[in-house]
C-alpha cells in the first residue's frame, strides 16, 4: 500500500514539475495571437500627421505592417528609427502606425521630432488595438496581400526582426 | 468637450466591430442597474491583457477600462454574455478567459483537482478502513484463551 501511495504521489509531483519546468522560460505577457493565418480585422482611421483616410481594405495586394505604439511608451521610441529607416527603403510596403491610449498633440510633437515616413492613425477608444488582441506596445502586426494576417511581434523591433517577419508576407 | 468629441468621431471613421466576430446581437439590450451589473460579471471574467493575472473589473489600466468600456457597449447593442467573451476569446485567444474552457489541455484545470481529490479520497477510506480492523484481529491475536505465558502471569496475579 506505502508503495503504491508513493508511486502516485510521485507521478503527480512529476507531472507539476514537468508543467511548472515547461513555463519557466516563457514570458507571462506573451499572448500568442489566434489571429495569426486569419483576415486582418478591417479599420478606417484619420492619419494624425498625413490627414489622410487609411482604409485597411484598400491596402488589399501589397503586404502591409500594422504597429501599434504610444509616445507614454518608452521601448516605441527605440523602435522608432527602424521603422522610418525601413519604410523609407521598401516602398512597395505600406507601413501604418497605430497610436491608442495618446492624444494627437503629443502624437504630432513626437514625430516632429523623430521623424515620420508613414501614416499614423489614432485609435481613440482602443477598439481597433482590442480587436487585434493587443496586449502592450509596441506591437506590430504584418499582413500579406491578400489581407492575412502572418505574423505578430511583440516588443520593439530591429530591422533583422522586422524584415525576417516581413519575409513570411511577402511568400 | 463637444469639439473633442466630434474630432475623436472624425477619425475613427470605422473600426473593427463584434459582429465581423460574432454575428448580430442574440440576445435584448440592456440598460441601467442590469446593464452596469451585467457590465461588472462580464468584466470579472474577461483577463486584463497588460495586468498581472487581473480582471479587467479589478484593473484601473486604461487597456482594461477600454475593454470594459466595450463590454458595455456590446451590452447595450443586445449581445449576449457568450457572444462578448467569444469576441474577446477571438481577439486575444483563451488567455483572455479567467475561467478556463473545458476543452483540450484547459480540461486538465478541471479534471485533475477532482482526480486529485477523488484518489485522496480512497486511499483514506481504505487506510482508515484497515486503521479499524487491525486493532479487532490484533486484540484476538494478543490474548488467545489458551496462551500458557497468559495463563501464568493470570495466576500468579490472583494469587493473594
Amino acid at each position: 500500500m506505502n508503495r503504491t501511495v508513493l508511486i502516485i504521489g510521485l507521478i503527480i509531483v512529476a507531472a507539476i514539475v514537468v508543467v511548472l519546468f515547461a513555463g519557466l522560460g516563457k514570458d507571462p505577457q506573451h499572448i500568442d495571437s489566434p489571429l495569426v493565418g486569419k483576415p486582418a480585422p478591417p479599420f478606417a482611421l484619420k492619419a494624425v500627421n498625413t490627414g489622410e483616410t487609411i482604409d485597411l481594405e484598400s491596402l488589399r495586394g501589397k503586404p502591409v505592417i500594422v504597429n501599434f505604439w504610444a509616445t507614454w511608451c518608452v521601448p516605441c521610441y527605440e523602435e522608432h528609427p527602424t521603422l522610418v529607416a525601413n519604410a523609407r527603403q521598401l516602398p512597395n510596403v505600406q507601413f501604418v502606425g497605430v497610436v491608442f491610449n495618446d492624444t494627437e498633440d503629443k502624437i504630432n510633437h513626437f514625430l516632429a521630432e523623430r521623424g515620420s515616413a508613414y501614416p499614423t492613425l489614432l485609435d481613440t477608444n482602443g477598439k481597433t488595438a482590442i480587436a487585434y488582441g493587443v496586449g502592450g506596445v509596441p506591437e506590430t502586426y504584418f499582413i500579406n496581400a491578400a489581407g492575412t494576417i502572418v505574423a505578430k511581434f511583440e516588443g520593439p523591433m530591429n530591422t533583422e526582426i522586422l524584415q525576417e517577419n516581413l519575409a513570411k508576407a511577402m511568400r | 468637450m463637444i469639439a473633442t468629441f466630434f474630432l475623436l468621431a472624425l477619425l475613427q471613421i470605422k473600426v473593427p466591430d463584434a459582429a465581423q466576430f460574432v454575428g448580430q446581437p442574440q440576445g435584448r439590450p440592456l440598460a441601467g442597474a442590469q446593464l452596469e451589473q451585467q457590465t461588472m460579471a462580464i468584466s470579472h471574467e474577461l483577463r486584463c491583457p497588460v495586468c498581472q493575472g487581473l480582471a479587467i473589473g479589478d484593473s484601473p489600466s486604461i487597456m482594461a477600462s477600454n475593454m470594459k468600456a466595450q463590454v458595455r457597449e456590446l451590452l447595450e447593442r443586445g449581445y449576449t454574455e457568450e457572444q462578448i467573451l467569444s469576441y474577446f476569446e477571438k481577439s486575444y485567444g483563451q488567455f483572455v478567459l479567467l475561467k478556463p474552457k473545458f476543452q483540450g489541455v484547459n480540461a486538465l484545470v478541471w479534471i485533475l483537482p477532482v482526480a486529485v481529490l477523488a484518489i485522496g479520497f480512497v486511499l483514506v477510506v481504505s487506510k482508515a478502513k484497515k486503521l479499524e480492523v487491525e486493532p479487532v484481529h490484533a486484540a484476538a491475536e494478543e490474548e488467545p484463551a489458551d496462551d500458557p505465558y497468559l495463563a501464568r502471569v493470570r495466576e500468579m496475579v490472583e494469587k493473594p
